[in-house]
């Protein structure tokens, strides 16, 4: 199943019993035939996929629509893009941006970053969402952005990313955290650690025109 | 980047999908704050103002509540009104009637009759005229049955006033698990509007709701309708709530 | 030569050797190499212009972005103009300013003494000489053009920019004779008259 692109900020998904969505809490927007939701705790992946959301602040309430209909999702005026996913590669993006994706895709909590746990405790801190969702399978998924998303392409060079801006990535790319001198200025409008994402590899980043989350 | 003057500025029509030209050539009801710039000769001036002034006016916005949230805007030239960077639109009524959210109606013309819907922070248009509304992305029409999360519901047209529709699956979900207080708060999954019969119902994307400043004020004239005790319970209520904030 | 490039909410700056000062903290992305450092007190001009810009509270934090490759400026998801100028003076609302490239001269300039009392943010910043310089607005940027006898009137709140041989006039509203929360809305307003074109924006402030 495909999500319709409706215009920029809407997205209508056509649900029945074979084709249930996960979305969202409060995305729904309206919709028509016999559908219901039902609240459903943190993301998939079992008990242990929870705990571990939980812990890394990943989690993200979520909802289950079922039942036979059409739905119209989107979230607080938020651009929504759709990304496909044929089953060969993943998705990874903050767990946050998940606006809707289909109910046969996986989700889990990975953790990106070479900096070790130390780092990675100190980004959690800092708020700079080094724990990441992975979404992975045979499906699609709308993601949410403060303006829309732009793809720029990793073709081995590299591309270094705001960690604000940053929505999220597929493909075969190796994400490396560092810091570097200079960089407050060029990222640091607030306090903490100015990181900046290093992606490297084969692939497509998207990153919004903000550095406003929502 | 086109650069428009006096004559090519469009003439009651979208300068670009966020802002509208209005060809003033008499009045039009304008939202306070909506205007951005205009040529010619315009008067901008209170409807309330405008009430003592010319019992015509006063009978085309029958809402107290919102009059002063909104200005005349009178004599000859062109307006440009915008909305928070929202996608602007404009509607012909044609002896018809259509309830929109009264924060996103930012003008109409005089044709046009103003009246507060039964439903809290809507109005309602009677009459013929164009008028101009803001949605967060271009306006999504759909026709009845149809569902609407309170939030993302722009308005509706010809067809009956909706009513409330609870989820039964949600709530039992929700009652029957200790998750309750995870999301005690509304989502917009467990209760929407329920539209039916023939007609149009407008969405938009759903968005961070801008504070309405009628609508307190339409809450605090029905708590009239409370017995003394029942108005200091209530006010009891609130204070608690204001200060878990 | 061409160095910066509006993407609708994204900036390009393609840099191979030149220096470009952006605002600060608007960096999304980049290639190659390249160094950000702080340009300090950003609106140049120096120590008057330093003062003038606490006195008039309009803060312009500029870095320096050198070396080469290509850089992404964002900032708030608005959108992106590059205007050129060829020795013209813009006047801009300094946190309207997303880059500008070498060889152009910022400085703080007050619309008088009626705008510092109105708190209306009406000390803009001018950019003068030969370059490019980017501006984000909040919704598409409409250009009106204003001809001899053919003033425009725009809400202060959605004024971004301006450019050519105009005055500038504050005009208040009927408010002042109305009742408090009965007024027009639009309490100040600002008259252009000469020859020029002015810049709005879809949104207010």
């Amino acid at each position: 199943m495909a999500f319709e692109q409706v215009n920029s900020k809407v997205v209508r998904a056509q649900v029945s019993p074979a084709t249930a969505v996960l979305a969202r809490r409060g995305a729904m927007l309206g919709y028509d035939g016999q559908v219901t939701f039902r609240p459903v705790a943190g993301q998939g992946g079992g008990v242990g996929g929870f705990v571990g959301a939980a812990l890394s602040g990943e989690s993200n309430p979520m909802m289950a629509t079922e039942g036979t209909g059409s739905v119209l999702y989107g979230f607080r005026g938020l651009h929504v893009t759709v990304i496909e996913l044929n089953g060969s590669g993943s998705l990874t993006c903050e767990a946050d941006r998940l606006l809707a994706h289909d109910a046969n895709l996986q989700t889990g909590v990975e953790f990106i970053g070479q900096g070790g746990i130390r780092a990675a405790v100190r980004g959690a801190m800092t708020g700079q969402g080094l724990f990441t969702t992975k979404v992975s399978g045979a499906g699609a998924v709308a993601l949410l952005s403060h303006g829309g998303t732009y793809a720029i392409p990793v073709d081995g060079g590299g591309v270094a990313v705001d960690p604000q801006a940053y929505v999220g990535h597929v493909g075969n790319i190796q994400v490396d955290l560092a810091a570097k001198v200079g960089w407050r200025d060029a990222v640091g409008r607030g306090s903490g650690e100015a990181f900046q994402l290093k992606m490297s590899g084969q692939g497509t980043v998207y990153i919004q025109a903000s550095e406003q989350k929502f | 980047m086109q650069t428009y003057d006096v004559h090519t500025l469009p003439s009651n029509d979208n300068v670009n999908a966020y802002a509208f030209s209005i060809e003033l050539a008499g009045r039009w009801f304008v939202s306070k704050g909506a205007m951005i710039a205009y040529y010619g000769n315009v008067n901008f001036d209170g409807v309330a103002a405008w009430a003592s002034r010319d019992g015509f006016i006063a009978s085309r916005f029958s809402s107290p509540i919102y009059i002063q949230d909104w200005v005349v805007a009178e004599g000859q030239g062109k307006v440009i009104v915008a909305d928070r960077g929202f996608d602007v639109q404009s509607f012909d009524l044609e002896d018809g009637n259509l309830t929109l959210r009264a924060n996103n109606l930012i003008g109409f013309e005089t044709g046009l009759e103003l009246k507060q819907s039964i439903v809290p922070g809507f109005v309602t248009l009677i009459g013929t005229g164009k008028f101009l509304a803001s949605s967060n992305g271009p306006v999504i029409f759909v026709e009845p049955p149809f569902r609407a999360d309170p939030e993302a519901l722009l308005g509706w047209a010809d067809c009956p006033s909706p009513s409330h529709h609870y989820d039964a699956q949600w709530m039992a979900a929700s009652l029957g698990s200790m998750l309750q207080g995870m999301f005690g708060r509304e989502s917009g999954e467990e209760r929407q509007f329920d539209f039916t019969g023939q007609g149009t119902v407008l969405m938009q994307s759903s968005e961070t709701l801008r504070e309405d400043p009628a609508l307190m004020r339409l809450i605090e004239s029905q708590t009239s309708l409370l017995s003394t005790q029942q108005a200091g319970l209530l006010g009891q209520r609130l204070v608690a709530r204001a200060q878990q904030q | 030569m061409v160095t910066l490039t509006a993407d609708k909410r994204l900036l390009h700056a393609d840099l191979a050797g030149e220096t470009i000062r952006a605002a600060t903290g608007s960096m999304v992305a980049y290639t190659g190499n390249v160094e950000f450092k702080n340009a300090g007190m950003g609106g140049g001009g120096g120590f008057k212009a330093a003062l003038k810009q606490k006195v008039s509270g309009e803060s312009i934090k500029l870095m320096e972005c050198s070396g080469s490759g290509r850089v992404t400026f964002a900032q708030d998801a608005m959108d992106v103009t590059v205007i050129d100028l060829t020795g013209d003076t813009l006047a801009v609302e300094s946190e309207h300013i997303l880059a500008v490239s070498g060889g152009l001269t910022l400085d703080v300039k007050f619309s008088g003494l009626q705008g510092m009392t109105s708190g209306q943010g009406l000390a803009t910043t001018t950019v003068t000489g030969q370059g490019q310089v980017a501006i984000v607005s909040d919704g598409p940027l409409i250009a009106l053009a204003v001809q001899q006898g053919v003033p425009v009137v725009v809400d202060p709140d959605a004024f971004v920019a301006s450019f050519g041989q105009m005055s500038m006039n504050l005009v208040s509203g009927v408010s002042w004779k109305s009742l408090v929360g009965e007024g027009s809305g639009e309490p100040f307003s600002l008259r252009f008259e000469g020859a020029g074109t002015v810049l709005v924006q879809p949104a207010e402030r």
